[in-house]
């Protein structure tokens, strides 16, 4: 046994097995049958265990250093450590089809591990396996993992130094798939109720899954965040980059499921649109693999580029039209008739929903307009960040404002009580708003402050309204602490407001500065003073690094280093961050005498708050693993109102 | 010296080291942001550590000092690549419809919901049907 045959043995069992399960839910479906679905069922661990067996093989074969396969002599070096070569399946391409094949099979055998109506399982199954069917027929064909090379040489170049610079590589991409993955779920049990015409239960029954995905794209956007800030070396973390806004696409589409779907729970309204955002978040994330996959769109994310781009064109043609047609072909029987109050709950979700999709069109537009104007007129035009930021700003703020009074305001009607509410928080937010122009702020980032104001004092308010309803009734007021659902919101839009507010700054008063230092010289800048005291140079193995002794007042030395990768024609900066709660110092090493080590080109990024974004980003997915823990479910199904 | 033949042989042909790249204000670098790196994958030529992006760098210190304002220096780099090399669109020609259509499609998004949520008045006939049912005696 090989890794090759092992691995192409189980690409190959995955896919038969995924075209076995497929045709069998079907018929379960059409003959209404239940053997099928118990046939089709029985294949769920068999089609996992392949895919498993498929992906070892490529592990194996990248520990073996077996250069025999393409693969890995393309993105493989015996010098790589030992964490790089364990990361290395997702590095590229194939690999990382792959590692989605191995995560979407996961999330098959425990979808059809839940109990469902045999004609909804069925149709979540056959739905399942058709993602597998293509994700496994990709690898058979044009993107094997597992292709062998004639002449294998002794040693590879090894992956992308930009992906062996930071540990962050090993949990961003697979925290990234899980989430996009995940959301296939969702699109299953949607398709299926649209199938079989029964609109209610999906939701309560998915948001589970929801959450889960969700949960995923969040960690793996904010864990992105912090890798491109750490590694490529420009002091920033969201460059509107196509690839960060095809990830963003599908985030903006399943946040706003995750609101309008509590309608639906609460008031069984807004069913339409809960098909629509689960169908268009799943074929985003599609949407979002062509664009970065195919090389149509110039993106600093090119890693992994292949002849895959029109398979997965096709497949998200497919995967919308499956959806949408579905929607159309029901649409009578889930349109809303009910007048919603624009003051209640629904009315506020039902305005955040268009945020969010506004959002997502605004980004989709963006993202391809320089695509359409090239094909149309043949114009090369560029869309980017400052046009992404001039349109999000009013987006974002729209929807910090309605996070802060949605939770407050009843549903169906406001009370005099909700308006009173109301009241005080937009007091909150004028003061915090007067608050930063009096600092002499920018108007942008004093309504920032006021928003967070705002939002923190809604949060108060909710929490007060929780704990004294407990108190009134006689209860233990900790007893709060169980409603998770809430308790977990709330964490979840407080870190919300923390990072809008982290945005706002570190996007407004950003300061960029270089300077060339001679050995001994010193440079005040920032309130800082920095000292150049010469280069150090370290043979590394893999790569050499040369790194700057810079002595600072505050900071004490700090080495900013330049890595020089045999297989790269220029260095890569490995910038030195000093973090504190107020700004990060972000020192980078530009270019230094390589005759005498003489002097160097220091640059320093000073950006404010930047820290409480990734305090943010972790309260996020704490939040939502407090709703998603296993006792958050029994507490509901005892009678606890969860909102 | 190992590491100096090492970075004699593979790097200095690369770059070229002729003096130490000169100092650059905040102002450059927010000049740079606004413009396209010609040869990068869609990074900004404050971003960028090519070496166009260098250049383009060390021409807009070089035209600030000279005393030339912001919009002149956009304007040089445009006459030398084109509009393509500003990062926001300029807002007429066929860019300008890059930022008219998010409003267009905002409008189209909130007129479709408004519609779409719109109460609804149940048919005539529906109503009158239903009357004429509960009038007759069931069958």
């Amino acid at each position: 046994m090989t890794p090759a045959l092992l691995g192409n043995l189980g690409v190959s069992l995955a896919l038969a097995f995924s075209l076995l399960g497929l045709a069998l839910a079907l018929l379960a479906y059409f003959q209404g049958d239940g053997r099928f679905l118990k046939g089709a069922k029985s294949l769920l661990l068999p089609t996992f265990l392949a895919a498993l067996a498929a992906f070892l093989a490529l592990e194996w074969a990248l520990l073996t250093h077996d250069f025999s396969l393409a693969y890995v002599a393309k993105n493989h070096s015996v010098k790589d450590p030992l964490w790089v070569t364990l990361v290395t399946p997702w590095a590229a391409l194939e690999g990382s089809i792959l590692l989605w094949g191995l995560l979407q099979t996961l999330y098959t055998l425990l979808a059809g591990r839940r109990a469902l109506d045999p004609w909804r399982a069925s149709w979540v199954l056959a739905v399942l396996f058709g993602v597998q069917v293509f994700f496994f027929g990709v690898m058979a064909t044009i993107a094997s993992p597992f292709e062998t090379l004639p002449n294998p040489p002794q040693d590879g170049v090894g992956p992308n130094p930009l992906l062996q610079n930071h540990w962050m590589m090993a949990v961003h991409p697979v925290l990234m798939y899980l989430g996009f993955v995940g959301l296939s779920v969702p699109y299953a049990y949607a398709v299926a109720a649209m199938v079989t015409r029964r609109y209610q239960t999906w939701v309560e029954e998915t948001r589970w899954w929801t959450l889960i995905a969700w949960g995923f794209l969040t960690a793996g956007k904010v864990a992105g965040m912090w890798w491109s800030y750490e590694v490529l070396g420009w002091g920033g973390y969201w460059a509107w980059d196509p690839v960060e806004n095809a990830s963003f696409i599908p985030w903006l589409l399943a946040t706003a499921f995750l609101h309008t779907a509590l309608v639906q729970q609460t008031r069984g309204a807004f069913k339409a649109w809960n098909f629509a955002f689960v169908t268009l978040a799943f074929a985003a994330t599609v949407l979002g693999t062509f664009l970065t996959r195919s090389g149509v769109i110039q993106s600093v994310h090119a890693f992994a580029e292949g002849p895959v781009g029109p398979a997965f064109l096709g497949f998200f043609l497919l995967a919308t039209l499956l959806g949408l047609a579905l929607l159309s072909r029901v649409s009578r029987e889930v349109r809303d008739t009910a007048f919603f109050h624009p003051f209640s709950r629904e009315g506020a979700l039902l305005l955040g929903a268009f945020f969010f999709a506004g959002w997502a069109l605004v980004v989709v537009l963006g993202t391809f307009y320089p695509l359409l104007v090239e094909a149309f007129a043949g114009a090369k035009v560029s869309v980017g960040a400052p046009f992404f930021n001039q349109l999000s700003a009013p987006l974002g703020a729209g929807i910090l404002l309605l996070m802060g009074v949605g939770p407050l305001l009843p549903w169906r009607r406001p009370r005099a009580e909700a308006l009173r509410n109301l009241y005080l928080l937009l007091g909150v937010l004028a003061l915090g708003t007067l608050l930063g122009l009096a600092r002499g702020y920018t108007v942008g980032a004093s309504l920032a402050v006021g928003l967070f104001l705002y939002n923190v004092a809604a949060i108060l308010l909710l929490v007060r309204e929780g704990v004294l309803g407990r108190v009134r009734a006689g209860l233990s007021p900790w007893g709060f602490l169980e409603n998770r659902r809430r308790v977990g919101s709330l964490v979840v839009h407080f870190a919300v407001a923390l990072m809008g507010l982290g945005i706002a700054f570190s996007q407004t008063y950003r300061l960029e500065s270089e300077k060339t230092l001679y050995r001994g010289e010193s440079w005040e800048v920032a309130g800082l003073r920095l000292t150049f005291q010469g280069v150090r140079v370290l043979d590394e193995g893999r790569r050499f690094a040369v790194e700057a002794r810079v002595q600072t007042d505050r900071f004490g030395e700090v080495g900013p280093r330049l890595h020089f990768y045999p297989q790269m024609n220029s260095p890569l900066p490995a910038p030195k961050v000093v973090y504190t709660p107020g700004n990060d110092y972000y020192f980078l090493l530009m270019d230094f005498d390589r005759e005498k080590g003489e002097w160097a080109s220091l640059r320093l990024i000073v950006t404010p708050l930047v820290f409480w974004m990734w305090v943010a980003g972790g309260l996020m997915a704490l939040g939502t693993l407090y709703i998603l823990w296993p006792q958050a479910r029994r507490e509901e199904a005892k009678g606890v109102s969860p909102a | 010296m190992r590491w100096v033949l090492f970075l004699a042989l593979f790097f200095l042909p690369a770059l070229g080291q002729a003096e130490p790249p000169p100092d650059l204000s905040p102002e450059v670098f927010r000049i740079a942001r606004e413009l396209r790196c010609p040869v990068c994958q869609g990074e900004s030529a404050a971003e960028s550590n090519s070496g166009v992006a260098v250049e383009m760098r060390r021409i807009i210190a070089e035209m600030l000092q000279e005393g030339k304002t912001e919009e002149e220096i956009k304007a040089f780099f445009v006459d030398r690549y084109g509009e393509w090399i500003l990062y926001s669109p300029p807002r007429r020609g066929v860019t300008l419809w890059a930022w008219v259509l998010p409003g267009v499609a905002l409008f189209l998004l909130a007129w479709g919901l408004f519609a779409y949520f719109r109460p609804r008045k149940v048919p005539k006939e529906l109503l009158e049907e239903a009357e004429r049912r509960l009038k007759e005696p069931p069958a």
